[in-house]
């Protein structure tokens, strides 16, 4: 028998973005195309067509949308993807 | 000649052909240097439009953010724009291949347009220029230019499921 492995607490209760995933975000913008914005969802993200023309409609109505969430890592990686394609997008913690 | 001869994207057996007339091809021989020059140089105000900020809240983890990215994105960049240099006379295009020719013409209409202050004096404007005025032929290569990207969604949009 070992003996479990402790962690001290407050490594996690400290963890704020292990509670809170992040955010990516993309803002409405007046240059990039309404197909191109649903196609780079569906590439990016996989998302289905009605899903990314449902994202792509509200970034263009409401000015911006949550697109994708997750961990920190995972959430950067989105965001520099999306910037590769030219997006405006943002990360942001959920509070 | 059928409509069908002036696309210049086509899906075929899972990819994408590209097939550029001689003058377009020409075109894009003399922007690409220019976009190339552009993502190289860290101070033109038009790369705002290509590297917005991830974190506007937060000016460290901008900073962090930036640090960790710059060099990624340049990279990725610049080979985007050799990969369409490349394939310019004409070329088949694989899902990565797409990527670099989407990433590379979507830059250019992004850089065009923050030159023609679309932002702010939006796309309508840009048809009611007087046609002596300097900007008439930018708006022409920027309507091109989109003209381009929607042929080549429509193209790959056949490589996505449902």
């Amino acid at each position: 028998m070992t003996a479990p492995l402790t962690t001290p607490g407050t490594d996690t209760e400290d963890d704020v973005a292990f509670d809170h995933p992040w955010k990516v975000i993309v803002w409405d913008d007046p240059i990039n195309l309404m197909s191109y914005v649903t196609f780079v969802f569906r590439k990016v993200f996989g998302y289905s067509k009605d899903k990314a023309e449902q994202l792509m409609m509200q970034v263009h109505v409401e000015g911006r949308a949550v697109v994708s969430s997750g961990a920190r890592e995972k959430a950067e990686l989105d965001v520099f993807r999306l910037h590769e394609h030219g997006l405006w997008a943002t990360l942001e913690q959920d509070q | 000649m059928a409509a069908f001869s002036r696309r210049r994207f086509r899906w075929k057996n899972g990819q994408v052909v590209v097939e550029l007339p001689d003058d377009e091809q020409d075109m894009l021989r003399h922007v690409l240097p220019q976009l190339r020059e552009l993502v190289m140089d860290e101070t033109d105000p038009a790369l705002r439009r290509l590297s917005p900020p991830a974190r506007p809240d937060d000016p460290d983890a901008e900073a962090f953010y930036r640090q960790m990215v710059t060099d990624e994105l340049l990279a990725s960049r610049l080979e985007a724009i050799e990969v369409v240099e490349e394939g310019i006379a004409g070329t088949v295009l694989d899902d990565a291949g797409v990527d670099s020719w989407m990433h590379s013409l979507n830059a250019l209409r992004l850089v065009l347009g923050e030159r023609l202050d679309v932002d702010v004096i939006g796309h309508d404007a840009l048809h009611d220029l007087d046609p002596s005025d300097d900007r008439v032929p930018i708006v022409a290569l920027y309507e091109w230019l989109g003209w381009l990207l929607e042929q080549l969604v429509d193209a790959a949009m056949n490589s996505l499921d449902d």
